[in-house]
């Protein structure tokens, strides 16, 4: 039986990934991807007890996170444009123009 | 529900609305309506401060609308004025540095009033779920505002870095918030209360997920560890963008941050009040230290506004009625403060984009003495010096973590006020002891738009900082809404 | 005759002057001198009255203005009021104002506008923390001395004036600091016993006492917060070792920055001492009470030591002043009537003296743009009532019986020999090298052989410079005449002061 405490290790594992790889992965793209992986971890945890405690809130809550998460990566595609053609890179490590 | 149910959030409703029309007229109007669509921004904002103020008010107590996804109460009236006037006066600082730039004005307002819906949000959610939209509404606003200049590398490199961390504190968030809902079955805040009252001991989850919540609102209000973004995003970010993002989303991070911690996580305060403690201690240790070393005017005041973070946190760390006024109290002080210390900014951007040092306010004093008076006022308010509203806001959260037993903390606060003299005293040294003869400073822009701002940011400076009365039993009247009275 | 709100009258007076100057251009420079000379003598006259309301056989405060609440969630509350101490020390204060800006007609001539802004402000200040009898209120007074004098040195000062200014704010910050925090603590602490916010000083004097004292430093409140005021007073006065500040400060700042640093500034600080630490902490104050001796005697001997090898005049007036300082402190730390007494009149005495002596000193260096002792000597000759006029000044500073020093010295250390002979025998080993320093320079510069033809054609003092000098050396004989006339108006305050 697969109960509520596996989803929750299951998104730790997912959560804990996508943290990763945002601090060590370098490329935009795949640091998006990251948050996306964190995001999704908070989802699948919301959408596990939503349906434990028979509560639609966390459901909606998921609903919300899905739609935001893709705001936030429509904003990141077109930072990335906007860095590709000023600088013609994509890597985190190029946007250092300002120190201190 | 009832359409009748909708009356209490007309004003963000409005808001919302003029913000959408804003932004079609901008694409019709284009380049030239700066000006108007900047002014018509300035109208909405002033219309929408009148609706909060008619149907936005709580009756009575406290009062939960919308399913109880929001509540009305002083709290939340007072920080949407609070922010409502932060975006007023950053809109008009922003409409001639808006003009001499090659970039057009509709997305611009709109994206600032959406900014602001948001905050409003923050400001009077009552359940996670909501708080969480309308942080999104907000940062996801800000992250373009940052990155409006497209064509500036400085700018879009502040809101890559910006965009990044944000969207990994908010990730950090939510699944503190998941957590939350999975141990304590609701995403409501006076649920959340009563759960955690009701709990002899915290499991593993719900603690770490009190813990992921507690680092993204670290996040946000920009505490040491969690500031990285913050002086990156400041510099780079077009000027009047600052001082918006230094103050608005700032007052409505810390608006959550009371909502979250001191309503709802209340019953476990002895457990992360150290954590506090500690964050908020080495926030104006290092914050301070780190502004002493800045040549860049905008780069100094981001250190700045990490440390007022900290000061401000320092009545998080009371956990009582009075810490919690003392921080609305200071959101307040604080944002004419700085708004007003960004207009200078603003004002000596003659010399190209973010290119400020302060060198340029060399002998300010003699051709300006005006404006450099305005200034000085800013430096000694944000410094803490009577006769300054700066001095009243330190005051009152000193006050409050010295009666919450907190004097080793008020003592690192006050010694880290004195620091913070030298770096604010470095402008004032330019300013009036340097005749600028020999070190070429930058010519001031004359815009009566800002001129007028920083006199009203100046004004109300003084006059809290003489007579802070009327402002702190508004504050007060806030407290009844956490139920802390 | 008495006038309603006097107290306030005098104290928010000079802001409201500075105010109006503040709406006139500054390129009128004549008109704000004028005007600045007119309000801080219209000052000085609205002051005397203080003095005929004053009635000196009440020992408690007198003429209170207020309280008006200010804060009221905190208990804070506009209260100023008056006894025999803070009545000396605000006349002084007035008078030196006018005398300040007399001496700065010539020698200050940029940015005269805000050199008088900031004047008057400061003057503001100092009033106004003499007069406060709200803990709360004292430190918003006491901070806004701050800025005032820190452009003052910093505008208007010497070659180094940037690095004196920035260390004087320093150091005064960092004891400031601590003070705000031992404010907010008793503020607390009176929260606690008594369920009610209050920083009234009459609030204070009944529930600071009872703060605890324990075996050591740090489980020991009350010395804590005495520490905190302590040091916050010891960096103004300046005790040794925190008067590094002063000499730089001194020297870098034009005259009337000196007159108004030395006059009163430096005052306050042992004002503090008296009237806060001395009387909100008794037991503190008894277990730092031979702390306190020893500073005192360092500063003493210290001082009078460095200042004879001081090759600049003005330095060596501002070393003499922590020598000077040293025996205010010695005078408070004995705790009789008689030291007290003597230690209040020394401040004022000190006030005349060091303010006058700055003044000439300055006389001198407008002509000649030097202040070092070997570029003068014999000019006895060539400016002979500037010559007579300094050495008057002198003899008062070294305490010549019939002079105004004579009486305050003589005060502390007769007051201090039957509790700390040994100090009053060190004490007056100081005043013997007091004289040494000081008539050795007068030596040095008047009548030794005349060796610079530069100075041939000197100018003597003029009609403004007397006039800017006269009032000082009216009180400096008046009060070496006859002390009692200032002795019994603080009388009553004293022994109330330290029944406590």
């Amino acid at each position: 039986m697969i109960g509520a405490m596996h989803y929750v290790f299951l998104s730790l594992i997912l959560f804990v990934l996508g943290l990763i790889g945002v601090m060590v992965r370098k490329n935009f793209i795949t640091v998006l991807m990251s948050l996306e992986l964190i995001f999704n971890a908070a989802n699948l945890n919301l959408i596990a007890f939503s349906d434990r405690f028979s509560s639609l809130s966390g459901q909606i809550l998921a609903i919300f996170i899905i739609t935001i998460a893709a705001a936030e990566a429509a904003i990141g595609l077109g930072l990335i444009i906007a860095l590709l053609r000023l600088k013609d890179t994509a890597s985190l490590d190029d946007a250092n123009e300002m120190r201190g | 529900m009832s359409l009748s149910d909708f009356i209490p959030f007309v004003p963000e409703i409005f808001l919302a609305a003029a913000g959408l029309g804003i932004l079609l007229a901008g694409i019709t109007l284009g380049k030239k309506g700066v000006r108007t669509l900047i002014g018509s921004g300035v109208a909405a904002l002033i219309v929408t401060a009148v609706l909060v103020w008619v149907f936005g008010r709580p009756q009575g107590g406290p009062q939960v609308i919308l399913g109880g996804m929001l509540v009305l109460d002083n709290l939340a009236v007072f920080f949407k004025l609070i922010m409502i006037a932060a975006s007023i006066i950053a809109l008009i600082m922003s409409a001639g540095f808006l003009e001499r730039s090659p970039y057009g004005g509709g997305e611009y307002t709109s994206l600032v009033l959406f900014a602001t819906v948001g905050m409003m949000v923050m400001a009077s959610g009552a359940n996670l779920a909501s708080l969480y939209v309308g942080l999104e509404l907000m940062a996801l606003s800000v992250y373009i505002l940052v990155g409006y200049f497209k064509l500036e590398v400085k700018s879009n490199e502040a809101a890559v870095k910006y965009f990044v961390l944000g969207a990994l504190s908010s990730g950090i968030l939510v699944y503190g918030i998941s957590l939350v809902y999975g141990t304590l079955g609701t995403l409501d805040l006076r649920g959340i209360h009563q759960a955690l009252a009701g709990m002899a001991k915290l499991n593993w989850a719900a603690g770490l997920g009190i813990v992921l919540v507690g680092f993204g609102m670290l996040f946000k209000v920009a505490i040491v560890p969690f500031h990285v973004w913050t002086p990156d995003a400041y510099e780079g970010a077009p000027t009047p963008v600052t001082a918006f993002i230094s103050v608005g989303p700032k007052a409505a991070a810390f608006a959550m941050f009371l909502r979250i911690f001191l309503g709802a996580f209340e019953p476990n305060i002895a457990a992360w009040r150290t954590v506090m403690w500690v964050a908020a201690a080495a926030t104006m240790i290092f914050a301070n230290t780190a502004a002493l070393t800045q040549n860049n005017v905008k780069r100094m005041l981001a250190y700045s506004s990490i440390a007022h973070a900290g000061y401000a946190l320092m009545g998080i760390v009371a956990g009582t009625a009075m810490g919690l006024w003392s921080v609305m109290l200071y959101m307040l002080i604080y944002t004419f403060m700085n708004l007003g210390a960004f207009g200078f900014v603003i004002l000596l951007e003659s010399r190209g984009y973010a290119g400020e040092t302060i060198q340029d306010y060399a002998g300010l004093a003699k051709r300006h003495p005006a404006a450099a008076a305005g200034m000085l006022v800013f430096m000694l308010g944000l410094a803490g010096i009577p006769p300054t509203a700066g001095f009243m806001g330190k005051l009152y959260v000193f006050a409050a973590a010295v009666q919450a037993g907190y004097v080793g903390l008020t003592v690192i606060a006050v010694v880290m006020s004195a620091v913070s003299l030298f770096y604010y005293f470095r402008i004032v040294v330019q300013m009036y002891l340097h005749d600028g003869e020999e070190d070429e400073p930058a010519e001031l822009i004359r815009d009566r738009w800002v001129e007028a701002m920083i006199f009203v940011c100046v004004a109300a400076t003084l006059f809290i900082g003489v007579y802070p009365g009327p402002m702190v039993g508004w504050a007060r009247a806030g407290i009844s809404a956490l139920g802390l009275g | 005759m008495q006038i309603p709100h006097l107290l306030t009258i005098v104290t928010i007076g000079p802001a409201v002057a500075a105010g109006v100057l503040g709406l006139i251009p500054g390129r009128y420079e004549r008109l704000h001198r004028w005007l600045a000379l007119l309000a801080s003598v219209v000052l000085f006259v609205v002051s005397l009255f203080l003095w005929t309301g004053f009635n000196p056989d009440v020992a408690g405060f007198q003429l209170v203005d207020g309280p008006i609440a200010w804060i009221p969630q905190l208990g804070i509350n506009y209260t100023l009021g008056m006894d025999g101490i803070s009545l000396l020390l605000v006349l002084l204060t007035t008078l030196l104002i006018p005398v300040v800006i007399l001496a700065s007609w010539t020698s200050i001539s940029e940015r005269v506008k805000g050199f008088h802004i900031s004047l008057l402000l400061l003057t503001t200040g100092m009033i106004g923390a003499f007069l406060a009898l709200d803990l709360f209120l004292f430190y918003v007074f006491w901070e806004l001395m701050l800025i005032p004098m820190y452009f003052i040195i910093g505008i208007w000062g010497g070659a180094r004036r940037i690095y004196a200014a920035v260390k004087f704010f320093i150091y005064t910050m960092v004891g400031s600091v601590f003070m705000l925090v031992a404010i907010l603590y008793l503020g607390f602490f009176h929260h606690q016993l008594t369920g009610v916010w209050s920083f009234a000083y009459a609030d204070f004097l009944k529930t600071a006492p009872q703060l605890a004292m324990g075996s050591s430093i740090l489980h020991s409140p009350q010395l804590l917060v005495f520490l905190a005021f302590a040091l916050a007073f010891a960096i103004k006065v300046p005790m040794f070792p925190f008067h590094t500040w002063l000499p730089d400060a001194h020297v870098e700042a034009p005259t009337g920055g000196s007159i108004i640093l030395a006059g009163v500034l430096l005052k306050l600080g042992t004002y503090g001492f008296l009237r806060f630490n001395r009387a909100l902490f008794p037991a503190a104050w008894e277990a730092c009470v031979p702390l306190i001796l020893i500073l005192a005697v360092i500063g003493i001997l210290y001082g009078a030591w460095v200042a004879m090898v001081q090759p600049d005049m003005k330095k060596l007036v501002a070393y003499s002043s922590v020598s000077h300082l040293g025996f205010v402190m010695l005078g408070l730390a004995a705790g009789t009537i008689a030291s007290t007494q003597g230690a209040v009149l020394q401040m004022v005495n000190h006030g005349l003296s060091t303010g006058a002596l700055f003044l000439l000193v300055g006389v001198i260096y407008e002509r000649r743009h030097t202040r070092l002792i070997a570029d003068y000597g014999g000019i006895a000759k060539v400016v002979p009532i500037y010559t007579g006029l300094f050495l008057l000044v002198t003899l008062s500073s070294i305490g010549l019986p019939g002079l105004n020093g004579f009486v305050g010295e003589f005060l502390i250390l007769a007051g201090s020999w039957e509790k700390y002979p040994a100090v009053v025998v060190l004490g007056a080993l100081g005043i013997i090298f007091g004289a040494v320093y000081m008539l050795w320079m007068v030596q040095r510069v008047f009548w030794s052989p005349f060796a610079h033809e530069e100075n041939r054609d000197l100018k003597d003092i003029n009609l403004r410079e007397v006039l800017a000098v006269l009032p000082l050396l009216v009180f400096i004989v008046w009060i070496g005449v006859h002390p009692t006339t200032f002795l019994s108006p603080m009388e009553a305050a004293v022994r109330l002061l330290l029944a406590r």
